[in-house]
């Protein structure tokens, strides 16, 4: 069964606002606004009979918020939030998060199913600027020559101790490349005007562009590193006419674990997952994350977020 | 502040009598701009900023440094620059040139109050792109050189809030005697005030009208030498040219202060202010409601103003100083005598801290006003009944509570509803916290909201990273729809607090503890009136107002409390979250890093404010005698060194405390 986990908007929801430290990279605004979106539609629309005979209610089943169609659970139930004003007043930016281990062609197939839930979402047919982030790449300033592979800079999550796996080793170019020749076509049908990477340095650039038809115009850097960005990499990116942004994002953004975590029957989990032969009515199996979408709607003439959420995609496999 | 119109201005006694017309003809030209604009929608986001020099006036060979009061000349040199308004640059009261589409268009100049006073604005608005905020530092710097070319190689625009001996024997040039018919002041010339007949007449119907000069006096720091109690050695008791020569004897000047009896004290002063275009006038009215709790920490954290006349003060902001310069309030309306001929009691200034809240919100909670605002009711009715909303129409009920000060007789003869002069009367001596101000007429102006308290800093750096950090709150603001309501009396008690010396370290604030709205599945919003599309939800249900909010440090209001979940999470932190949100490119945020920097560091203490740099400057002087008096000598050095910090940016260490480390 195919997940599909969401936010919505998460600008007025605070919680997902990022604490200190506030230059950590940070998985912490998916995690926490996923919760405060299940949280919310667990106890709405529908009142679930609470409180009786003065204890606490048992969380309510999972089918009460969640909407099946086929072979895809909407987690929460989805309604999207189409943007208010004209398409012209919007400058929308979607970043698309790779998982490791999955063929080119299935991630072809992701690339598009990510765009169109975002397009679906914003009730719009185009997006201004798409960055893909593939996994196991990790920008790092202090290493000027070499775009620095290392697992370790990743944050593993408290809950996910198992993670140091092949999840975070960088793929060769080849298969970026063959990744990349969906953008463009996304990019041909007009469906993306602008293509960006994120966390390359000048090593992969310089491999990564003359196998390129359409060259990516953004290149994405952790915010953390702006001001000490290596002058190569600067003078570089200025030649090639591409353009250094910042972001906080970590690359794994949802690593399994934390999945797990979330869904399941534990205490932080909201009871989707069975946690043992009890929970009946839950789902069993084992959970591998796809892909994450991040898409933000900004009003370009008055720097205003108007939408800015999440969908993470994965799959459910039964234990036969 | 520009120059209204010009006529005969009318004495205060028939400027009395006319007053009822000028604001019932104020209030029709209010309802028709408010009608014509009411529906103006997607205004871009636009903004400026507004930055005042003292012109002083060096005498390298005696070691003094005086005001000077060429601000006229200053003017007409730079309205008469060929090269100045071919860049699109002048003084627009004067003459400037065309805004340039595309260039860089060159800054514009304006008088002010004091004839010792400059303002400089860009020449044209500030967008939100982010490289217009990298601009604006560069453009402060350009200013500042542009003024001073058209300067006495002697005198220099110098950004300090206040000139350290303002009041005192022989600081201004060219000197001119004191007590003159309009003032009536024992320590300043009427030649202190820009000799506009609108400032005259402004000052002296003031004083008309309280029916005694203004009285200010600002708590007397007291050092190891200060006589105590501390008896204001300059007071002369013994004039008699002028009735007001009475004030004194009759108690004006206070023990344990610095008295002062003149609007120049307080309108001499400089700030730093920013305006803001809004999308439509719901937005202007929640930028206005969202900003107001946040002046009183931003007046604590741009705190400037710790030396008045010549002594140190007790107080390190200049807020307090201009309210009772310009407090026009009868001994009635004071509740200092029975109510007779006036309406009623009035509790504050017209420069005072804010007293309504106006937007239209469901967050917004009848607790939060304040249910002894003053208003005039008929007014009110006269609004309502011309179809504004109750809370827009009690502001602008509330702010006509005054009288107009400076009335031209020609402009009483016909009521031209395409004209703002008579709502303009009234609105612009309204000097609150927070300004809402409606479209000009006939113009393509949007909704505007001035934010006002600021005090202006030493160098350009640092005004930038006040301007530009204020820019970027109301963009957090908009975009996570935040919610700092608090009762607005507290607002104004946090005002007072702001006043306290060195509050920024020692004082707490009341505060929203949680500026989110309460996260919901986001519903469909079919209208798209509102950014965000899902509006302004109310946080069901309601609590006590009273566990909304806290007393803070500036620290944890700026940078947010460590207090685990649920503790504020702090502005600084909210602004790194927005432009986390956006697409911002390395350079431009690591720019900007260096601004927010500065406001942290200035929150949690690293670095000081500019009130304690120059107290700390003053008492380390060999000069200083250990009894609050900041004389010529330490005058002069103080003001060399604040040139000397506006030029290297504490590059050269003279004023690192203040700025830290610059590149």
């Amino acid at each position: 069964m195919k997940l599909i986990l969401s936010t919505s908007n998460i600008m007025s929801g605070g919680p997902s606002v990022i604490r200190r430290p506030i230059f950590e990279k940070s998985n912490t605004e998916l995690t926490s606004s996923l919760r405060a979106n299940f949280t919310a539609h667990q106890s709405s629309p529908t009142p679930t009979p609470t409180a009786v005979n003065g204890t606490a209610s048992p969380k309510p089943s999972f089918k009460t918020w969640t909407t099946q169609e086929g072979n895809t659970l909407w987690i929460p139930t989805h309604t999207p939030s189409p943007l208010a004003e004209p398409r012209e007043s919007y400058d929308i930016t979607v970043k698309l998060f790779y998982r490791p281990n999955i063929p080119a062609d299935r991630r072809c197939v992701q690339t598009r199913e990510a765009i169109d839930l975002v397009l679906k979402e914003l009730g719009t047919s185009s997006i201004d600027l798409l960055i893909v982030s593939f996994p196991g790449i990790s920008f790092d300033a202090d290493d000027e020559d070499s775009d620095f592979d290392d697992p370790q800079s990743e944050p593993a999550s408290e809950q996910d101790g198992a993670v140091q796996d092949a999840e975070d080793l960088p793929e060769d170019i080849d298969t970026m490349i063959t990744t990349w020749r969906t953008l463009e076509k996304l990019h041909d049908q007009k469906v993306v005007s602008k293509l960006g990477i994120a966390e390359f340095g000048c090593a992969r650039l310089e491999k990564f562009l003359p196998q390129t038809r359409v060259k990516p115009s953004v290149d994405q850097i952790n915010v953390r590193d702006c001001c000490v960005v290596p002058k190569p990499l600067i003078l570089y990116a200025k030649q090639q006419k591409i353009e250094l942004l910042t972001h906080n994002d970590c690359t794994n953004v949802l690593p399994r674990g934390t999945l797990r975590e979330i869904l399941g029957s534990g205490e932080h989990g909201v009871g989707v997952l069975a946690g043992g032969a009890l929970d009946a009515e839950r789902l069993k199996g084992d959970v591998e994350p796809q892909w994450v979408v991040k898409y933000t709607a900004v009003v370009k003439d008055r720097g205003v977020v108007e939408s800015k959420g999440y969908f993470a995609v994965a799959e459910l496999r039964e234990e036969s | 502040m520009g120059l209204l119109a010009v006529g005969t201005p009318l004495e205060w006694p028939e400027a009395k009598k006319v007053a009822g017309h000028v604001r019932s003809w104020g209030i029709e030209q209010l309802l028709a701009i408010w009608r014509n604009a009411k529906g103006k929608e997607r205004d871009a986001l636009l903004w400026g900023d507004e930055v005042e020099y003292l012109v002083v006036c060096y005498d390298e060979e005696n070691r003094k440094v005086r005001l000077s009061l060429r601000q006229a000349d200053i003017l007409a040199a730079l309205a008469n620059d060929e090269k100045l308004l071919e860049q699109g640059g002048g003084v627009p009261d004067v003459q400037r040139g065309p805004e340039k589409e595309a260039d860089t268009t060159a800054p514009v100049f304006h008088p002010e109050f004091g004839r010792f006073m400059l303002e400089a604005t860009p020449g044209k608005p500030w967008g939100i792109g982010f490289k217009d905020l990298l601009n604006v530092e560069p453009n402060m710097k350009w200013r500042r050189t542009i003024a001073k070319d058209h300067m006495a190689k002697e005198e220099y625009p110098i950004t300090l809030t206040t000139f350290p001996r303002l009041g005192s024997p022989d600081c201004i040039v060219p000197s001119y005697p004191v007590s003159g018919p309009k003032l009536r002041s024992q320590y300043v010339p009427d030649e202190i005030a820009n000799p506009h007949i609108r400032f005259p007449t402004l000052a002296a119907n003031i004083r008309w009208r309280r029916g005694r000069k203004v009285e200010i006096n600002v708590p007397v720091f007291r050092d190891e030498n200060t006589p105590w109690p501390f008896k204001d050695p300059t007071v002369n008791y013994d004039l008699h040219q002028w009735p007001e020569d009475d004030d004194v004897r009759n108690g004006a000047a206070k023990e344990n202060h610095i008295y002062m009896d003149a609007m120049a004290f307080g309108m001499g002063s400089c700030c730093l202010q920013i305006t803001f275009q809004a999308k439509n006038i719901e937005e202007g009215r929640k930028m206005y409601d969202q900003l107001s709790p946040l002046g009183p920490i931003l007046l604590a954290l741009t705190a400037a103003t710790p030396i008045y006349k010549g002594f140190l003060a007790d107080t390190d902001v200049r807020w307090n100083q201009i309210s009772r310069a310009v407090d026009d309030r009868t001994l009635e309306e004071l509740g200092e005598k029975p109510l007779k001929n006036d309406r009623w009691r009035v509790p504050k200034s017209r420069y005072a801290s804010n007293s309504t809240y106006i937007s239209q919100d469901q967050r917004l909670r009848p607790d939060y006003l304040d249910p002894d605002l003053v208003i005039d009711k008929d007014i009110k009715q006269r609004l309502l009944d011309g179809g504004m909303d109750d809370l827009l129409a009690t502001h602008f009920a509330h702010l006509f509570i005054r009288d107009p000060i400076v009335v031209f007789a020609e402009d009483l003869k016909e009521l031209d509803l395409n004209k703002a002069d008579h709502f303009e009367n009234l609105q612009s001596t309204n000097w609150q916290h927070m300004r809402f101000k409606p479209p000009p007429p006939g113009s393509d102006t949007g909704w505007r909201v001035e934010f006002r308290p600021m005090e202006i800093q030493i160098t350009d750096f640092e005004n930038a990273a006040f301007s530009i950090f204020i820019v970027l709150i109301t963009r957090a603001i908009l975009s996570f729809n935040l919610n700092f309501y608090i009762p607005i009396k507290r607002v104004s008690e946090n005002m007072e607090t702001a006043h306290i010396r060195d509050a920024v370290s020692t004082q707490k604030f009341w505060f929203r503890k949680n500026p989110f709205s309460s996260h919901q599945p986001s519903k469909m919003n079919g209208t798209g009136a509102s950014t965000p599309a899902e509006g302004s939800r109310p946080p069901t249900p309601f609590g006590p107002v009273e566990d909304e909010y806290e007393l803070m440090t500036i620290n944890e209001v700026i940078n947010g409390q460590h207090s685990g979940e649920g503790g504020f999470p702090g502005l600084i932190p909210l602004v790194e979250s927005y432009l986390n949100s956006m697409n911002v490119d390395v350079e431009t945020r690591c720019e900007l890093a260096r601004y927010l920097d500065l406001i942290r560091k200035r929150a949690d203490g690293t670095y000081w404010t500019t009130a304690k740099w120059i107290r700390h400057f003053v008492r380390c002087h060999p000069g200083y005698k250990k009894d609050s008096v900041v004389d010529d000598e330490i005058s002069y050095d103080l003001v060399k060194a604040a040139e000397q910090i506006t030029k290297a940016e504490g590059k050269d260490g003279l004023g690192r405390e203040m700025l830290g480390r610059q590149r």
